[in-house]
């Protein structure tokens, strides 16, 4: 009985970190930027897609092929705001929402026109045979992802932290105006911002890819649940998306377990809907008001 | 000079447009194209294209081309009522082929009703849709009691499967599928374990596949479509579950092996549909599907290509494309498709053709066993 729910707990944590990567963009974008990204479950999408082009057409080996497809979703992210989020910064959420939401109808539609409905697979570097860790089962191939997870999320948590670069995004976020005085170039910081969001998307959309399918229809469903954990860790923080990802990989693990597996996807939205009743900023939020 | 050419141009692609409405037939057609069960309704249009390019090379219905206006009803109820109301409305189609999944079907059934326009399901297989006494439906698929019926035998005396657990998408189909095959198993004595549900386009089955090993069943049956089924066969395996494994569903398809990988060794599914079937009009249709496509038929291209058969065998039974007349025209079909014959009952469900049970070996769907699907009396 216990050694079930011991495999309970680990199924569980291993989706909570693969939900916490995914939510990793959406939280950052809107932490810096201000700007709620609808179009995030599609970023990972493209980027599963890249990840099935680069691993299967082109032959590359997973990390080359991963190194390429960051590199392309960072450009991508980046011209995207020098030429179109651009023209809704500082005019309000609304823009930004009806934006996004336009961008993730038409990326879902050309990646549907381009690549059709099929479902398509992301070559992993490491087999999917399962290992036994006493009573509990794991495979290769999910602790390789749960490594690649951890290190996207301490990279990026590094980078924004310790960097030239991670400083003068937060300058730039806590008062534009005075980041370009001393001498920030602000444009490019909101660029650099939404590059590295969409990048990271489209790492988890790469990785995942290669344990589950990467397919042109999914980005809507990622999108629900990347919601669901920046809502329960407080929208903009860092630890908040990491914990809330955990949490709510163990109990839909536990609820799907002894409740009921069909209704798993209820358990995220129960949550939300009683986190926003009880601590409308998150769990983790420390201020009430955001500034 | 320019002028009068450009005019004239016009004018002449002005007639071109009437006379190319004037001598088209149009048939709807609603299939999911977007969602988690896209690709199956992808492979649904594929086969209804090919049905439809294959008549009108010989001339086409009462003379006139068939062109065919396809709609996505993303396998929700609510966006096929608007796909139907539009097909209805807007384009102005006589007959409809849809819809995909049962929820949606039952749906659409009402607009068909409504606007009195026949509606022919070659995919839903809930049993009770032809129960409803909507004149105006037709299903020229299997059903799921029918299946059941066919196979429980089998499976309990053959596979020796007894103590069960059933793994179904939490749909009327889903549902549906487990209870008709768990009723019909145990009736043969075999045992039920467990019934747990999933929802369409759920990438991570760990937990449920945990609870199932816990129990240690003989058999699992699921009722999946492509893409989450093959997720789902490949975690038993990475969760190391023994079980025999056989279900309903889109299983017997090149995709399906392609994406399982090595987990598709070895799978039963109880199918109307599969590409081995020894029939001259299956090989016909196969090669057909490969030339157009490049890839190998599935159950659902199948059921789209045998649809569009029956429905424009209709229309040339009666005469004109007028709704009420085609319904009529309907009720008396005997096609010969890939997979037999079909002909409807007073419910009008079809009945007649084949069902047969496979085994995924190399990711060649290998015949087990064969039976013809029996008038529901």
């Amino acid at each position: 009985m216990f050694d079930l729910f011991l495999q309970f707990v680990v199924n569980g944590l291993v989706n909570g970190t693969f939900y916490a990567l995914s939510a990793l963009g959406l939280t950052l974008i809107f932490g810096l930027m201000r700007l709620v990204n609808f179009a995030h479950g599609e970023f990972y999408m493209i980027g599963g897609l890249l990840g099935w082009v680069v691993t299967q057409k082109l032959s590359m080996d997973f990390f080359s092929g991963l190194v390429v497809v960051v590199a392309v979703m960072a450009a991508f992210g980046w011209l995207l705001d020098r030429y179109v989020i651009v023209r809704i910064r500082d005019k309000g959420p609304e823009p930004g929402i009806l934006l996004t939401i336009g961008l993730a109808i038409f990326l879902t539609n050309t990646a549907l026109m381009l690549v059709g409905t099929a479902p398509q697979k992301v070559l992993a570097p490491v087999p999917s045979t399962p290992l036994l860790l006493g009573p509990i089962i794991i495979t290769e191939v999910r602790l390789f992802a749960i490594a690649v997870s951890i290190a996207a999320i301490v990279g990026a948590r590094l980078l924004i932290q310790k960097t030239k670069l991670g400083k003068a995004m937060r300058a730039t976020f806590q008062d534009a105006t005075a980041a370009s005085l001393v001498g920030i170039n602000t444009a490019s910081i909101y660029a650099s911002t939404f590059a590295l969001g969409s990048a990271l998307a489209a790492t988890s959309g790469m990785l995942l890819g290669s344990i589950y399918v990467a397919q042109a229809s999914i980005g809507g469903l990622i999108s629900l649940k990347a919601f669901v954990v920046v809502i329960l860790g407080g929208m903009g923080n860092f630890a908040g998306a990491i914990l809330g990802g955990l949490i709510l990989g163990v109990a839909e693990a536990l609820w799907g377990g002894y409740v009921q597996t069909g209704t798993v996807d209820m358990v995220g939205f129960a949550l939300v809907i009683l986190i926003l009743f009880f601590r409308p900023y998150g769990l983790f939020s420390v201020r009430a008001e955001r500034a | 000079m320019r002028m009068t050419v450009l005019a004239l141009s016009v004018v002449a692609s002005a007639a071109a447009m009437t006379a190319h409405a004037a001598d088209t037939i149009r048939i709807g057609v609603i299939q999911p194209l977007t969602g988690s069960v896209a690709y199956n309704g992808a492979a649904d249009v594929n086969g209804s294209k090919i049905a439809v390019k294959e008549r009108n090379a010989k001339g086409g219905v009462l003379g006139k081309q068939v062109e065919l206006v396809v709609e996505d009803g993303e396998c929700q109820p609510s966006k096929t009522v608007n796909a139907a109301e539009k097909l209805i409305q807007q384009d102005k189609v006589p007959v409809i082929s849809g819809a995909f999944c049962s929820s949606a079907t039952i749906a659409a059934m009402s607009v068909a009703a409504k606007y009195k326009v026949p509606l022919l399901s070659g995919v839903s297989s809930k049993s009770d849709l032809t129960e409803r006494g909507n004149e105006w439906f037709f299903r020229s698929a299997e059903t799921d009691g029918l299946l059941a019926r066919a196979f429980a035998k089998i499976l309990v005396d053959q596979l020796h499967l007894k103590k069960i657990a059933y793994i179904g998408v939490n749909d009327d189909w889903g549902r549906g599928g487990m209870n008709e095959f768990s009723k019909q198993i145990e009736a043969m004595g075999g045992e039920t374990a467990m019934k747990l549900y999933f929802d369409h386009g759920t990438t991570d089955f760990y937990t449920m596949l945990t609870r199932v090993r816990a129990a240690k069943p003989d058999g699992v049956f699921v009722a999946a479509e492509t893409q989450d089924g093959s997720i789902l066969v490949k975690q038993m395996k990475e969760v190391n579950l023994q079980s025999k494994v056989f279900g309903v569903g889109s299983w017997a398809t090149a995709d399906f092996v392609k994406l399982a990988g090595d987990a598709a060794q070895g799978i039963h599914a109880a199918v109307p549909y599969a590409y081995t079937i020894d029939r001259p009009e299956n090989k016909k249709f196969v090669a057909a599907y490969k030339t157009e496509y490049g890839e190998l038929p599935g159950k659902y291209s199948a059921a789209g290509y045998n649809a569009l058969n029956i429905i424009m065998d209709a229309i040339e039974r009666a005469g004109s494309a007028d709704p009420d007349k085609i319904r009529q025209a309907m009720a008396k079909t005997d096609y010969h498709g890939p997979n037999g014959s079909f002909k409807f009952d007073a419910k009008h469900q079809a009945y007649g053709f084949d069902a047969v049970l496979v085994r995924l070996n190399d990711g060649k769907p290998e015949i087990v066993a064969q039976a013809t699907v029996t008038d529901d009396k």
